[in-house]
Formats: structure tokens, sequence, C-alpha cells
């Protein structure tokens, strides 16, 4: 029996009908078609799915839909204000911080997070705040580079 | 991919605990869901009715009462990890926070759900074991304490009946001269405890004897539990290496632990002598600077 | 190389995905959802070793919502492999017919209107078994008595090379010391972030179209046509962004193939997206193999002769895993310049899933061996491991005889700079070590067991009107950034700037072919193929100037930075866009196109160039449980001209990280050929709190066969890590781990032995 769930993602109110089963990533993905969040793995443990949630960096896929219900959501697609890419998001691209860029998405995410709860985070901060996000391809080092120039203020919000 | 199932997001306790009685058979209990629907994801868990208890705030709190901690069961491990309280009060949890799983784990997830899953390698159960915590189960029936010692029977197994609920974890104040320390060893370092010890040395004074120890062991047995026969070998004595030693032959002879993939039997022995020895000494370092 | 000034390659770019990836519109197969579109999914042999008596289906295709099921009696019965010009080696029926060889064999396949109706389907399909005795280890499977998995393979004996040049036996009397050491290299899942998964859609014009996550869509196509019956031309195959490959991508695989039957049967697109446990469990994955090495030298530390020989696990299917023998073999040889050397490779058949390529492709697993190997000569000889290294490493053109004609070669410079940084490190904590390894490596390799006709590599240029520059290639870039690479060297080539260049690749419709990312190859064969195309394109522009400037002879013009100007008066000129516009109408409205192509010829056996580096890897060990920490990598690498120096960089960095993880944690335990770790929570892998901090020292050097003096960079550098754990280990604690990974436990283990022996010792 699907049940109505109503949440806002990216600042857009939302309605969609459910399944009880039905998980917070199927919604982004099949529903909303919002694909830029991907999914790695079968036992939340890749970091791919991550999106936030009332603030917070969650994996969506340890989500059951409903419960986002009233949420907040924001995924990858968010992060730009229409053209104007983030600070993170500049970061990255300076850095050269992904390369297949499939975990890109969900590091992005944790990273926004990790910013939104803590301006200027230690190296170390850093590190444990995407330590929960597997990337097979860049050794992590880049993405703290760009992290921490993010950190010492490098980059601003563009206007 | 996940069976049907009814779902159920009641609004408070009450309701709750109906809900919880109505459905015991064939019902799960949902907060952060961070166990849960990895097992139903892989169709090892397929209840009928799920009742979510995430809504529940009346269950999220950490205060202080009387010099222990009473924390409510949805309360996340990240409310904990970075919770000021629980920083001055009892350290050693926070600090277990911070290593369990990922951030975004510790955002979802809940105290209450960790300990009620029963993983043997989980990181809470040992610190709390040591801390000498218990757990208030309630039902329509009422509430019960149970010492989060006595909570494990097996694998995954807990003594709650099928309509209680996890409500509380009640930690009791420490007295002068204690202190606690847990570390869990493992190779990548996200990852659950190969082997995990907590430590809670209670001194009679500064540099004193050991006036009282526990030590509770992740990962070494089919349930968190009491390293009983290692702190026989501790209470009461001064606290030298070689007594140390002595005690984490004694934990690692009194456990049962098994051989997986990560280690083997006689490894995870190994490491628990070495691991019990460091925690009982950073405990009693704490102890002596309290 | 870095005294010529250049305008684009050797700067720090925006890589040319970049703004897709960081916005999560890059688009990869997995995101792929078409009108229509059906879901399949696969079923697969739950038995490592059976014979499949029937196949009843007639249940799954009456559940509503299936729309198709497939068997091997839905194929046309052939079998297929890399190694096209050995069809004894094509031995991959992909959907079994009669037999099933390993647990996740696949055996039947469902496309339905979503999946959880094919997953509902696979479990009401009814397959009869009659399990055969497996084998899971190789050394049983060449016995009597053991189970035979292909007919008529001998002794499971899949396919075995041999490389030699001197007489080692003579070599070995001379010698002063000769060892003999054996170890062992574990298997190594990809763990790509995408799974393996595929969108096929056969149009009722019989033309058949493919996206899928890949590293060689010209591999697929070709591959597809033969097991399918179809044209080559016929079919397309499209790679849009994917998700890693690291040598796991590049056959055809189960997704590609039972998507397309699926498609075939239903006209309608079908989508196969590997589960991760499938992707464990039922994909190719690295290599393991058993060495014996025996190594003489004389005293002064002059290594006279190597002789290795090699059993490796093949698994159920040839796949690369033959290439992956005779590289091991190759590599087993570098980078030392041994007067004598043998080879003997095994490849053997086991019930369990197939071997085949990774990242270093039987490279690492030579390192591992060999350099651990080189260390322990040193000690014995009581020679420095640096110098031992320098006394007999490879030089710029020296030929490893009857092999490879190395020209350029920067190992010497690698070695002083990896000593300066031991140096520098001073008396170390105790439990710490530093170990050190070096390697060289090809760059793409010469062998065309493919049997293809076409050129290795080829590309397009088209120039229009605005001077805007199409680039077109069949290099697929799977993350390593070829396509950023590639649109480098065709900006310079042609004297624009990077934002001149859109680059078009790995599409079998549009591009030339190219025989995919793999071996290192892109930036060398790929990069040539562009410049060539690139400069042919610039030769027409610059005719047309020529008109205009009237220089002495064309070739006093060039164009840099869309500048056409005199090369020795350089204020002389036109700009680029002028010259495009003039050209264009030149040619009776015709685009410019520029032609380019390569094919490596008479560079030996094995490559047209090789990078070297040296790597040192620092470790703190905790004696009290052998864990140890990875505290920090330096690379001296040199891989010629730098094109790409952000791309490098992350090479190095993500190699490390594999490669560490090679060494210390990663693993694929079985039990009777089941994997026990089908998880990302359960494969271990390094996260960003377990990564060493890195240092890259580049080494100039200049490679005369590559673009720019180009050479590779992205999968040498994954050879030497856990060789250089593996020596840092010894040097931090006195044990020597042979096999991998070399796992805290082990390393206690190792201690509690040593520790034995000095007691014993001591009475």
């Amino acid at each position: 029996m699907k049940q109505r769930l109503t949440f806002t993602i990216n600042g857009n109110p939302v309605e969609v009908y459910v399944e009880p089963k039905t998980l917070l990533v199927e919604v982004i993905r099949d529903k909303l078609g919002l694909t830029g969040t991907k999914r790695g793995c079968s036992d939340s443990s890749c970091g791919a799915c991550t999106v936030i949630m009332n603030g917070y960096s969650v994996k969506s896929c340890s989500v059951l839909a409903l419960q986002a219900e009233g949420a907040e959501i924001i995924t990858v697609e968010g992060l730009a204000k229409g053209t104007k890419l983030s600070p993170i998001q500049r970061a990255f691209l300076d850095h050269g911080s992904y390369q297949c860029g499939f975990c890109t998405p969900g590091m992005l995410m944790s990273a926004t997070a990790l910013f939104l709860e803590n301006p200027h985070p230690t190296k170390q901060e850093i590190k444990e705040g995407i330590d929960g996000n597997i990337c097979r391809c860049t050794g992590y080092n880049s993405i703290v580079r760009a992290l921490m120039d993010v950190s010492a203020g490098k980059y601003k919000e563009e206007d | 991919m996940i069976k049907d199932f009814q779902y159920f997001a009641p609004k408070n306790l009450e309701e709750a605990l109906k809900l919880l009685d109505k459905y015991a058979d064939d019902c799960k209990i949902i907060c952060g869901g961070q166990s849960l629907l990895i097992l139903m994801r892989q169709g090892l868990v397929t209840p009928a009715v799920v009742i979510d208890i995430k809504g529940l705030n009346e269950l999220d709190y950490i205060k202080e009462e009387n010099g222990g901690l009473k924390i409510g069961a949805t309360t996340t491990h990240r409310e904990i990890e970075k919770s000021e309280l629980v920083k001055k009060t009892f350290p050693v949890l926070s600090q277990m926070e911070k290593r369990l799983a990922s951030i975004q784990t510790r955002n979802r997830g809940s105290i209450g759900g960790n300990i009620c899953h029963g993983d043997p390698a989980g990181d809470p159960a040992p610190v709390l074991i040591s801390l000498g915590a218990s757990l208030k189960l309630s039902s329509v029936n009422g509430d019960r304490i149970v010492k989060v010692e006595d909570f494990y029977t097996d694998y995954f197994e807990t003594v709650m009946e099928h309509n209680e609920l996890l409500t509380e974890i009640q930690i009791p104040a420490a007295p002068k001269y204690t202190g606690s320390a847990y570390s869990k060893f493992n190779i990548i370092s996200s990852d659950m405890a190969t082997v995990g010890v907590a430590a809670t040395v209670t001194l009679n004074g500064k540099n004193g004897i050991c006036k009282d120890v526990k030590i509770g062991l992740g990962a070494m047995a089919p349930t968190a539990r009491r390293a009983l026969k290692a702190e026989k070998v501790i209470r009461g004595n001064k606290i030298t290496e070689n007594l140390l030693v002595k005690a984490g032959e004694a934990a690692a002879e009194e456990s049962e632990p098994i051989s997986d993939i990560h280690a083997s039997a006689e490894y995870r022995r190994e490491v628990c002598k070495v691991w019990v020895k460091r925690m009982v000494q950073e405990a009693y370092n704490r102890a002596n600077m309290d | 190389m870095s005294n010529t000034k250049y305008s684009v390659i050797g700067k720090r770019v925006h890589n040319v995905d970049g703004p897709a990836k960081v916005t999560g519109s890059a688009q990869y197969t997995f995101d792929l959802t078409f009108p229509g579109m059906l879901y399949g999914k696969i079923l697969r042999s739950p038995y490592p070793h059976a014979k499949i008596l029937n196949i009843d289906t007639s249940k799954a295709e009456k559940l509503i919502g299936v729309k198709a099921v497939v068997t091997g009696k839905d194929t046309l019965g052939k079998k297929q492999g890399i190694w096209r010009r050995f069809p004894e080696l094509c031995d991959e029926e992909i959907l079994c017919r009669s037999k099933v060889r390993y647990i996740g064999d696949p055996v039947a396949a469902v496309a339905a209107i979503d999946e959880e109706t094919a997953e509902e389907a696979l479990n009401l399909i009814e397959v009869e078994y009659e399990p055969l005795p497996a084998v899971f280890d190789p050394m049983e499977a060449i016995k009597d008595g053991a189970p035979q998995i292909h007919d008529g393979v001998e002794m499971n004996i899949n396919i075995n090379r041999h490389i030699e040049w001197g007489n080692v036996d003579e070599a070995f009397e001379q010698c002063d010391h000769i060892r003999e050491d054996y170890f062992h290299c574990s298997s190594q899942a990809h763990m790509c972030m995408e799974t393996h998964c595929a969108v096929s859609h056969y149009t009722y014009d019989k033309k058949l179209t493919v996206w899928t996550s890949t590293q060689s869509n010209y591999y697929i196509q070709a591959l597809l046509a033969d097991m399918l019956g179809m044209r080559e031309g016929d079919i397309r195959v499209i790679k849009p962004h994917t998700g890693g490959g690291f040598g796991g991508k590049f056959e055809l695989d189960s997704a590609q193939f039972c998507s397309a039957l699926l498609s075939m049967k239903t006209c309608k697109p079908v989508k196969i997206v590997l589960s991760r446990e499938e992707e464990f469990t039922a994909t190719k994955r690295r290599t393991p193999m058993y060495y014996a090495l025996k190594l003489g030298a004389k005293k002064d530390g002059t290594l006279l002769a190597k002789e290795v020989r090699v059993v490796t696990e093949g698994g159920a299917y040839t796949g690369m895993g033959a290439t992956a023998l005779y590289l091991t073999g190759f590599f087993s040889s570098f980078p030392y310049r041994y007067p004598n050397y043998r080879y003997d490779g095994y490849r053997v058949y086991t019930n369990t899933a197939p071997t085949s390529a990774m990242r270093g492709f039987g490279a690492p697993q030579a390192v591992w061996a060999g350099e651990q190997q080189i260390d322990m000569m040193a000690h014995d000889l009581g020679i420095d491991p640096i110098e031992i290294r320098r006394k007999n490493g490879h030089v710029p053109n020296y030929e490893v005889p009857g092999q490879a004609y190395i020209q350029s070669c920067g190992l010497h410079q690698c070695l002083d700079k990896i000593e300066e940084f031991v140096k520098s490190r001073g008396k170390l904590p105790p439990n710490t070590g530093i170990g050190i390894a070096a390697y060289g490596f090809m760059s793409g390799g010469i062998f065309n067991w493919f049997d293809t006709p076409y050129a290795f590599a080829a590309a397009t240029v088209r120039i229009s009107i605005d001077g805007k520059v199409d680039l077109y290639t069949g290099a697929n870039d799977i993350g390593q950034g070829s396509n950023t690479t590639l649109s480098m060297i065709c900006a310079e080539a042609l004297g624009v700037r990077l934002e001149d260049v859109r680059i078009h690749s790995a599409d079998t419709g549009i591009c030339p072919n190219d025989l995919g990312s793999w071996g290192s190859r892109e930036t060398l064969m790929n990069g040539n193929a562009v410049k060539m195309a690139a400069e042919d394109a610039k030769k027409q522009l610059l005719e047309i100037a020529a008109v205009k400037l009237k220089p002495n002879i064309v070739y006093d013009l060039d164009i840099k930075d869309c500048w056409v100007h005199f090369t020795n008066r350089p204020e002389r000129g036109i700009s680029y866009y002028e010259v495009v516009k003039d050209a264009i109408r030149a040619k009776d409205g015709q685009n410019i196109i520029g032609r380019g192509y390569y094919t490596p010829h008479r560079k030996g056996m094995i490559s047209p160039a090789y990078s070297y580096g040296v790597q040192a890897v620092e470790v703190t060990v905790d004696p009290e449980t052998g864990r140890y920490t990875l505290n920090q990598v330096v690379t001296a690498h040199e891989s010629g001209t730098v094109i790409n120096p952000v791309g490098i960089e992350g090479q190095l960095e993500g190699a490390i990280m594999m490669a560490g993880g090679y060494g210390y944690c990663e693993d694929q335990p079985m039990d009777d050929g089941k994997i026990l770790n089908p998880s990302v929570a359960d494969y271990k892998l390094i996260r960003a709190c377990d990564m060493p901090e890195t240092k890259i020292l580049e080494i100039d050097t200049y490679e005369p066969e590559g673009p720019f003096g180009a050479k590779e960079a992205g999968e040498g550098l994954t050879n030497p890590t856990a060789g250089a754990l593996g020596n840092a280990i010894f040097n931090a604690v006195g044990v020597r781990i042979y096999n991998l990974p070399a796992t805290p436990e082990k390393v206690f283990r190792a201690l509690q032995e040593k520790k034995a022996k000095e007691k014993e010792a001591k009475k």
C-alpha cells in the first residue's frame, strides 16, 4: 500500500507516493530522476549515496523514504546556485579531487556537511569527515588538499 | 530486495508500546535503521510490521542525574559523541562514538538500536559493561531494569521480550579516582572491532591500589561480556606491568573468540592479552588524574 | 623536455569532465534509463563445478511482468576470449550451456518490467545440476586425478609461457651466492565504484546499441558481433562516463552479453547492473600466483642469473590471464640487467572465479617477490639495497635480450632521489623501517593477441568555421583522465588552447577504433595518434596561411596559442581563427580534417616504451600485535614529459591506495571456491584515515617514442608498493612476509617465530 510522502529536496517541495519498503535513495534516483546520488554497495559501507538530511550527512540507502517525511534534503544537484558552483565544488575542480567521479557526489555531500558543522576543520577532521566515503581512484589526498584550502578560506561563496 | 511490510510511525511512547504489544511476534523496531535496513535489504530479516520510533523525541536526551548519566534510547551516536555533558562526565563514551563506523552512520544510528542489535563486535556494549550501565526496558506491562552485562544471551540475541522496547541507558555515577578507556583493534580505522576492550578502574586513592575494575570485551565471545577472571587478577591489588600481563592472559583464556576471515581465534586471544593490558593501564592513568 | 616551452601540456588544468563530475550531472551507464526499458537479472551457478542437466524456465516466463528469459540454448553456442589469435584460449561461453565451472557462472537471465520482478523470476527458474568434483588450488589441479575443468586440457594447464636468454644453469655455477625463495601473491578485487553494467537496445532494424561501463568499447563491439552472429558494423558500443575499470572491464562480461541477448528477444532496451556481491564473486579479479625465484650474484653484488617459476591460479576461464602470465615473467626481469634469465610460467585452471587483469597486470606480483628477494640478496652480501639496484639497474638504450628496447630510462635518477630521502630521515624511531622497491612498466603492449586488423590507436580532428576543434578518439576514459590528456596533446600539437578542443571518445559509431584503456597505453599510443591527427590538420592550415604569409617553405610557419606565425619571427603572423576561415573556404567549404594513427612497429616484443620508478614506504610496527601503520610513501618517478601533472599526481596517489591495499589488507579468502567476503563491509580497503602521506619526486626524462616525449604513468605506479612494504616491515622488525597480504596477524606470527628461534639459538 503506497503512502504519501512530502519533503523538500534542494529547496523544492516534493510529494510522492511510496511503499513503506522504498529507500530514500530510490526516491531520489528513480522517482525524482536525480541521478547524481549514486549507489555502490549493498551494505551501507561505501558512502556513494550520501546526501544531507536536515543538515546532517546520511547514507540515503539506509533511510526508509517514509522516514524523510518533512525533511530537508540536499543532494549534489543542490550544491550549485544556478550556474555558480559551491566553494567546495570549485576546490575539487582546481585540485583534481576526482577521477572516475562516481564517488564524487557522495564525497561532496560529506564534505559539505562537514563544513556546515565546522567551517575550519583541521586536516585530521577533514579525513574523518570523508572517512565514510570510499574512493577507489584518487587515494583521498587530493580531496583532503582541496578541503584544507576551503578550510583556510581560499574559496568563498560567489555572489 | 526488501519484503513488503506495514509501517507505523507512532507519535509518542505510549502509542509505540501499544503497537509493539499488538504486533509483537512479527515486527521490528526501526530507529536509525543503520543495522536493520542492511539486514532487511539482504532478506535476512522480513518483518510483517515495522514500527518507526525515530520520531519519538521524548526518547532523545542526555541528562545528568546524581552524577550519572541517563541517555534516551533514540539518541544518535553523533549526539553522544559531541555532547559536552558526555565529554565531561564519561569521556570514554564520546571517544568510543568517535570511532564508530562513519559520520553518516553516527548521524542517523541510535545508541539504543546498536545495543539491541547485539553484534558482539559492537563498540558501545563493552564500554557500557565496563561502566556498570543498565538498560530500561519498557512495555505495556511496565518497566524493568537489566544490566548491560546481563542483557545478551547469544549472537544478536538479548533477554528482551517481543513486546519490550529499550527506552533508556543508565550509567551510574563513578566514584572519585575512576578512569575508563576503550579501544578496538582493527586494521582499517573505521572497521568493527576485531578485538574490543573497555576498562574502568577505580582506585582507593591517588596512585592507590585498584579498588574495583570492570573489563568489557567485544568480539571475543558470542556476546559482549565482562572478563571476570581478568578482573579478579587485578581487583584489590596495586597495578603493575606484571599484574596486567597476567590479567591479559586471564582475559584471553576466559574468552571464546572465533576464527573468521578477519582473524584467527588464537590471534584474537593474543591481541586481547595486549589490549587488556593497555586499556587497564590507560584507565588507571586516567583514574589517577581524576 | 623541460627546456622546451609548452603552452598547454605540463600545465595544471581542470579535467575536461570536471564540471560534469563535480555537479553530479555526469551520466554513467548506472544512471541511464530509456522509455520502455526492461531490467535484467542473471541466474548464476551455486556450484563450483557441475553439469547442467536441464533448465526449466517455464514458471519464470509465466510470471507477470517478465518479458524474456534466456539460457545457453538461446546463444550460438560459441566461446569467446580476448586472445582471439589462439582459439583454444577463447574458452568462455558466458552463458553456460552444458557445464558450470565456478560459483557464479551464469546459466540464465531474465528481463522484466522492474528489478524486483526480475529477481523473483530468477527464483522460479529450475536448474538441474549434476555436481562434479571440483578443485580450487592450482597446485592440486595439476596433479593426476584432479578434476578436468575444460575438455582436452591436460593437467588443467591452460597455457604456459617461457622467456629465456643467456644460460642460467651455467651462470649459477659462477655465482658466489645463490638464493632460492618462495612467495605467494593473493587475488585482489578491482572494487570499481560503479559495478559492471550495460544497457543494450536491439532495434527493429536489426541493429544493436550497447551503452556500457567499459575500458574498451571496441573489444565489446567485436566480441559481441562474434557471439551474437552479427555484423560488427551493426553494433554500436558507447561508453558513457565510467566509474572505474582498473583492468576489470575490458572483456565481454555477463551484463553486456545477457542484456544484448534479452534485448534481441524483446526489441526493448534492457539494463543489467551487477550487484556488489556479483561484482566480487562473478567478475574477473587479479591473478593469484605462486612464485619460485632463484637468484645468483657475485659477491660484489653483480646479478648474474635469475630463474623464475610461476604457477598462477587461473580460475575457470582464460580471459586476460594469459597476458598476466606473460607479463609477470617479463617484469620479473625488471628493472635489472640480468645477463642470464629464465622464466617458466604455468596458468592452471581452477574452479574459482576467473582471474585476469588488474592494474599492474602481473607486475605487482613480480615486484612483491622480486624486490624482496633483491633486498634479501643485498642483506646476504652486506651491500646497501640502493647500491645493489644501482649496480644492476636498467639504463637508457638497454636491450632486454630478445624482448625489449629501453629508450628513455630514469631509474638511476630515481634511485638517487630515494637515497636522498632515506638519508634525510636519519635515525628512525624503534620498530620503524623504510623499504624500497624499484620497477619499470610498459606503455601499452605491442602484442596483438586480439588479432585486430586496425591500428592500435587512431584519431580524427575536425576543425569548424569558428576554430573549434572536435577530436574523435577511441580512447576510453575510465577516470584516469585520458579525455583531458589527449585534449591537451591535441591543443598543443595544433597550437590552440585547451578550451578550443572538444573530445568525443569511446563511441564505435563515431570514433575510430582503439584497443582500450589497459596496459597503460592511452597516453603513448593514443597520444601519438592524436598528435599526428592534429599535426595533419595543422599542416593543412599552414598551407593556406603560407599563401598570405609567404614563408620560404611551409615549415617556417607554426601555430602556438592560436597564432599562426613565422617560427623565427613570431611577431609576424595571423590569427589561427582567420586561417581556419580561409582554409575552409579554400577547401570547398569542407571542415579541416586531420587523421592520425599509431601502431608500435619494430619495438621488441612487449612495449614501445617503459616508465621507471623507485618507491620508499615507511612503516611503524607495534611488535606486540604485529599491526603497523603506513606512515608515508615517497615515490621518485619518471614518465617522460609530463602532459597532465594533476592527472599524474592523482594516478600516483590512487595507485598507492590500491597497491598499498594489495600489500596491507585486501584479500579474497575462499572456502571450496566460495569467496567469503563479497561485500564492501568485509572487503578491507584503505580509506581516508588509513591513507599514508604521499610525496612525488618527479624526474625529468624524455621518451622519443612518446607524444612530446611522454610515456605511461598510471599502472606502473601500482607495481612497487607491496614489495616496498614487505621490505619496510623487515627493516622495521626483522621479519619477512612471503604471502600477500602482509596482515598484522602474519607479522605477529613471524615475530613469534623469530622470538622462538632466537630463544633456541641462545640455548
